[in-house]
């Protein structure tokens, strides 16, 4: 352990005190509230001393298998300070926010939680801790998108959580890869560790960086993996949309910065590729966002262009080479503008939703009318976003814009890029092509903008009674909400007038960290500069009119006054989808559909027909050996031994008849003429007489015949000749012992 | 003379065991307090005896079958860890199983059988060689039969008449691999690195590698491995302290404890790194990790779905010990350790639910989180051990085998983390579910239904709690465990 402590406080802080509320809050509803503002406020300042007292480190070696590092330097410190800053700003607004909600002790145990892990996200200085803190970062933020529990809710906060666990998942796998080929996860050595690499491993590089830019793209909303975010920020507590938007796709972009500029530092590949995805996500975001007619809905596709906007930056950065010093500050400048904006936007959607309970555009109409205020913070925050010359916005778009200018025009200068040792890519339609879509797209931001304000804040609702309770409704915010709101939105047009004092600053200490030097000098408000900005401006103008006040909405029967009424209509195709067209039904009906048939099959087969087959193998030969071996010489066995002993058996008889016939014969001699049966005969009259009957003499006669006659056979048997010498012998026996 | 107490652990349980089955005791209270005080008796003295080093250098001979084969127990590092490990369970899980089964109506031979299995395993623990491992692999078969058996319903008979077949079935390959290594080693005594004849047979290097792989699946049928792994789910009709204890943790440790001896003690890493054997048995251990996780997800038995996880992080054990590496040894050895404590403290979650609540399936758990705070804290701490998340001690050991298997530097590798990585995700669905289910059940739920449900008591919190701190402990701070697991691997211990 050794460093600055604070830097660990700055990560454990929060999170103790996240268990701290949540034990405060089983008792005391409104000093939770308190404690929880104290703490972000807390949080805030540690973190702001921080970067004040200058760049500090700390290393906890042996903590999850690896070391913790924490860092606070240039970006990081910037980036530390908003998300301090923009937790601050969202708690203060909860309390009125969440006045009616259940829950709540949840709410800010995860929120809370959430804080310190971002925070070590944006310190992290290796990507393994950067990695753990993601992980945290995902699981905790989770909750928030479930916590209204309604079906939408449980649904985005699904998809949420299937992102997060596969893009961690494929992030950690880079991370072996990268571990396995670097030897480091340490940001610092990366770079020379990398460089060795490169010659001998360099595809492994390349698929190292690109899983984990999908995990961290996951997180960023990058297309493709942007299905999460339309979803997950409409459904979500509008603080917490705020956060999400604000502050936790920028830590995506975070890691996708830390693998681009560690590793593939100036590799035009590499920043072809990004470039690419960051265009795509860019155009459909927005087009997302134009055709969307949801308040909120919109913000959030809004942040996924505002997201396509900083990856082109990041893409122009490797393009441009020694160059980048445009696209360096132009993509920080656009990841604090965007937080910013969105935190001060999404608070007033929030607004919106805790007076209304409903974002849909047709029902919230006109509910900004009269409240100057609120419209004053709306419209901050939309002439940021869209880009317009004196707000901060313009100048992020501006530097980006021209990055890619720049780039187009090394390829009518192939002397200079090759002088300063750029190898080009692409070629300049595709860059020009680029362009255009880039300021496209700053149109399109223009012009959805457009449309919430016009919605919100000028139009007036179709039913004039509902327009009526809006007026009225003057008690639409407490002081706390109203300070974070203001504050959020006073801070968007001091940066964009004064871009020397503020925005330059902030560039100047973050580009150290895309290892940026030196930056040349831009002025801002130059001719050049502007045209790009009205170019989109125009861009915007026009498809709001031709397109958005035409195409997206219809005619609804005319009320009573004769007066027709336009409604906005979503006429976004609803099986244009990714998520409900290709992902939900791979991950949830063809992945297990497939591979849990494969198990169930081999489940029942591998181990069923073998096993079968085996049985019925063993089984017949079983059967076989039964009948033919062991059977056949059983049987001939049992009849041998049978007949011998049945043999034996009879042996003694045999001998017996033998004896009978021959020596043993019995005499035939005359029968006696003698009185047999005077006795018998004698006892029979007696008893007839005592009885009166006259069965006994005949009866007792024959006993007397039988006696007699078995006597005879006794005498005369062998048995009895045998019984007479056993007697004999017996009688010797006796003489011989005792006499 | 001091090396014969190292008996002592391994006969104290058996005899106790005994002693139950026919103690007339009447008492239930001091019936089961003097057996958790045997087992607790026993669990001091096998950790003495481990930190003492008693008769890591001689060992102790049993008995002696001819001049040759002799039964022994010798404490060697590996051995240490899984003794170390169950000793360290065994206690907890009886005080849980009293709570578990105070209604049961056979609690003294459940009890019995449960002691002598204690006994058993630690024999399995402490063998110096392959035969007394053997000897006391069959009997660990036979003593936790009627653990199975245990309800002598349909379901159990079946099951337990699954699991007998099955496992002496295996156990005649590993007889086979036994008498390989007896015939053409001349010893079975274990040696880190293999037995030294074995390794110098060259010319039947092809039979031995066969039989390698037949012993193995032999040994694997306890370890679950695909195609044998069949019984381990039906097993799970039997009391919960039994499938936690015995069948995430000590069968079917036992088995892949086995498994680990037989490649790094008896055939050797370096005979078999690189073989046909090697990417045979990995690659077997691979698809049941692949089978296993898609199972479970698919499963809607709470404890079946457990059942299918371990069939998958058995086979994560089983992988680092394909790697056939130091790295894979140790990666495997912090896997057996790691996953015993959250598998065990994720059935004993679901063992709680079953027994305060009666829900037996996943789609019965909504909003009891908020009813059972404790058991469904621990669940998820478990859970997300499982999958991998970091800062718990699941997130380690999954590190470790993704190291191990990378340093290899082979396809296999590369394949083996990917597998690792596609189980997670499926470890995080399948445990997540339930985790969502139990905690958010959704707007306008009634809770209702559940308000006589309540955590349980605190001989079942006990156990569940400190597995969970356990959990939590390790993943942030591995470093003595980790240190202890490499000096092992490396032979040093």
């Amino acid at each position: 352990m050794s460093g600055n402590l604070l830097l660990l406080a700055a990560v454990l802080w929060p999170m103790a005190a996240a268990f701290i509320s949540y034990f405060i809050g089983r008792f005391r509803k409104t000093a939770r509230n308190r404690f929880t503002v104290g703490a972000t406020v807390s949080e805030f300042l540690i973190l702001l001393i921080l970067m004040l007292t200058g760049d500090s480190s700390f290393s906890l070696p042996k903590i999850c298998g690896m070391s913790l590092e924490l860092q606070m330097d240039g970006f990081r410190a910037l980036y530390g300070c908003i998300a301090g800053f923009m937790w601050m700003m969202t708690t203060l607004f909860s309390g009125e926010y969440f006045g009616h909600y259940r829950n709540r002790n949840r709410y800010y145990l995860f929120l809370l939680m959430t804080l310190g892990a971002t925070v070590g996200v944006f310190l992290s200085a290796d990507l393994f801790t950067t990695f753990i803190f993601f992980e945290i970062m995902s699981f905790t933020s989770y909750v928030w998108v479930l916590h209204d529990e309604k079906p939408a809710a449980l649904r985005a906060a699904e998809t949420y959580l299937a992102v997060a666990v596969i893009g961690g998942m494929v992030m950690l796998m880079g991370l072996f890869l990268l571990y396995n080929a670097a030897g480091t996860l340490r940001m610092e050595e990366l770079l020379s560790a990398t460089r060795t690499a490169w010659e001998t491993d360099r595809k492994t590089l390349y698929l190292a960086g690109a899983l984990m830019v999908f995990g961290f793209g996951a997180k960023a909303g990058m297309f493709p993996l942007h299905i999460w975010l339309p979803k997950a920020h409409p459904v979500a507590p509008a603080p917490a949309s705020a956060l999400l938007s604000g502050i936790l796709t920028k830590s995506g972009i975070f890691g996708i910065l830390a693998v681009t500029c560690n590793i593939f530092l100036h590799d035009p590949t590499w920043g072809m590729a990004i470039l690419l995805l960051g265009t795509v996500t860019m155009f459909g975001g927005a087009l997302l966002a134009v055709f969307s007619i949801d308040f909120k809905r919109t913000l959030a596709c809004s942040s996924m262009s505002q997201i396509g906007f900083i990856l082109v930056g990041v893409g122009m950065q490797c393009l441009l080479g020694e160059l980048n010093s445009l696209a360096v500050r132009g993509t920080v400048l656009h990841m604090v503008n965007h937080s910013l904006i969105k935190l001060d936007l999404f608070m007033v959607a929030g607004v919106i939703y805790m007076n209304l309970h409903q974002l849909d555009l047709n029902r919230i109409r006109g509910f900004g009318r009269k409240k100057p205020l609120l419209m004053a913070c709306f419209l901050m925050g939309a002439l940021g976003i869209g880009g317009i010359p004196l707000w901060n916005g313009y100048i992020s778009k501006t530097l980006l814009h021209e990055s890619i200018v720049e780039y187009a025009e090394l390829f009518e200068n192939l002397a200079e890029a090759e002088e300063m040792g750029i190898r080009l890519m692409g070629s300049y339609g595709l860059m020009k092509g680029i362009e255009w879509v880039f300021l496209i797209s700053g149109g399109m931001t223009v012009a959805y903008m457009l449309k919430l304000f016009i919605c919100v804040f000028l139009e007036s609702n179709s039913d004039e009674e509902v327009q009526k309770k809006y007026d009225n409704k003057k008690e639409y915010w407490n002081i706390f909400s109203r300070i974070a709101i203001c504050g959020s939105a006073a801070v968007l047009p001091v940066m964009g007038m004064l871009p020397g004092l503020t925005m330059n600053k902030m560039a100047d200490m973050a580009q150290s960290f895309m290892h940026l030097e030196h930056a040349h000098e831009v002025h801002y408000f130059t001719w050049t500069n502007l045209k790009g900005g009205l170019i989109s401006i125009g861009i915007g103008v026009a498809l709001y009119f031709g397109v958005i006040r035409t195409l997206l909405m219809k005619k609804t029967a005319a009320n009573k006054d004769g007066k027709v009424l336009r409604e906005y209509v979503d006429r976004w195709p609803a099986w244009l989808d990714l998520e409900n067209g290709v992902y939900r039904p791979l991950i949830q009906v063809w992945i297990p559909r497939i591979l849990g048939a494969v198990c169930g099959f081999l489940d029942k087969y591998i181990i069923h027909i073998p096993l079968k087959v085996f049985m019925s193998v063993t089984g017949s030969v079983a059967a076989v050996l039964d009948k033919y071996i062991i059977e056949l010489p059983m049987k001939v066995f049992n009849s041998v031994t049978a007949a011998a002993v049945r043999g034996m058996d009879q042996m003694a008889d045999g001998i017996i008849l033998l004896a009978r016939k021959t020596t043993h014969r019995q005499i035939l001699t005359m029968e006696k003429e003698d009185i047999r049966d005077e006795a018998a005969v004698k006892t029979g009259r007696f008893l007839d007489k005592v009885t009166r009957k006259t069965t006994h003499v005949a009866s007792l006669v024959e006993l007397e015949e039988r006696v007699s006659r078995t006597d005879s056979i006794i005498r005369s048997g062998l048995s009895f000749g045998l019984l007479m010498a056993v007697l004999g012998l017996i009688v010797i026996l006796l003489y011989i012992l005792f006499v | 003379m001091i090396d014969y107490l190292l008996v002592i652990p391994v006969l104290l349980p058996l005899a106790a065991g005994g002693i139950m089955l026919l103690s007339p005791a009447k008492n239930r209270k001091l019936f089961l307090w003097s057996a958790e005080t045997v087992v607790v008796i026993n669990s001091i003295l096998v950790w003495a005896l481990l930190l003492t080093g008693t008769g890591r250098e001689n060992g102790v001979v049993l008995l002696h079958l001819s001049p040759e084969l002799k039964v022994i127990l010798r404490p060697d590092g590996t051995g240490s860890v899984f003794a170390g490990l169950v000793a360290f369970l065994w206690p907890l899980a009886m005080l849980y199983a009293f709570e578990y089964m105070e209604h049961d109506i056979r609690q003294r031979s459940f009890f019995a059988f449960y002691v002598m299995t204690y006994g058993v395993t630690l024999g399995i623990a402490l063998s110096g060689s392959l035969l007394s491992l053997y000897l006391f692999y069959e009997m660990l078969t036979l003593v936790t039969f009627p653990l199975v058996l245990h309800y002598r319903d349909a379901d159990s008979r079946k099951a337990a008449r699954k699991y007998l077949y099955y496992s002496i079935g295996g156990a005649a390959f590993g007889f086979l691999g036994l008498v390989f290594v007896l015939s053409v080693g001349g010893s079975s005594d274990f040696v880190q690195g293999g037995v030294p004849a074995l390794r110098e047979a060259v010319e039947s290097r092809d039979l031995l590698l066969l039989i390698y792989v037949l012993a193995f699946a032999g040994f694997g049928v306890k370890a679950a491995l695909f195609p044998v792994q069949k019984w381990l789910p039906s097993a799970s009709v039997a009391p919960t302290p039994v499938t936690a204890l015995l069948h995430a943790v000590a069968v079917v440790k036992a088995g892949a404890f086995a498994i680990i001896r037989l490649t790094y003690f008896s055939f050797g890493p370096d005979m078999l790194r690189g073989t046909w054997a090697q990417y045979t048995v990995g690659g077997l251990a691979l698809f049941t990790i692949a089978y296993g996780s898609t199972m479970a997800c698919k499963e809607i038995h709470f404890k079946k779905r457990l059942a299918y996880s371990t069939i998958a992080n058995l086979s994560y054990v089983l992988m680092g010990c394909c790697m056939m590496s130091e790295a894979g040894l140790f990666a495997a050895l912090s896997h057996l350790v790691i996953h015993a404590i959250m598998k065990i403290c994720a059935f004993f979650c679901a063992g709680a639910v079953m027994h305060k609540a009666d829900r037996h399936h996943v789609y019965e758990l909504n909003g009891l989180g908020r009813r059972m705070p404790v058991t469904f804290a621990c669940f998820t701490i478990a859970g997300l051990s499982l999958t991998g998340m970091p800062l718990f001690a699941g997130f380690i050991s999954k590190w470790n085998l993704a190291m191990a298997a990378l340093t290899e530097g082979t396809v296999f590798g590369i394949i083996a983390v990917c597998v690792l990585l596609y189980s997670a995700l499926m470890t995080g669905i399948y445990m997540m579910t339930v985790v969502v289910r139990a905690y958010f059940p959704g707007r306008g739920f009634d809770y209702n239904t559940l308000k006589e449900i309540r955590d349980p008591t605190w001989r079942m919190l006990l156990p569940i709690g400190l597995f969970a701190a356990l959990l939590i402990l390790l993943g942030v701070w591995s470093g003595p465990l980790m240190n202890f697991l490499t000096a092992v691997a490396k032979g040093v211990l």
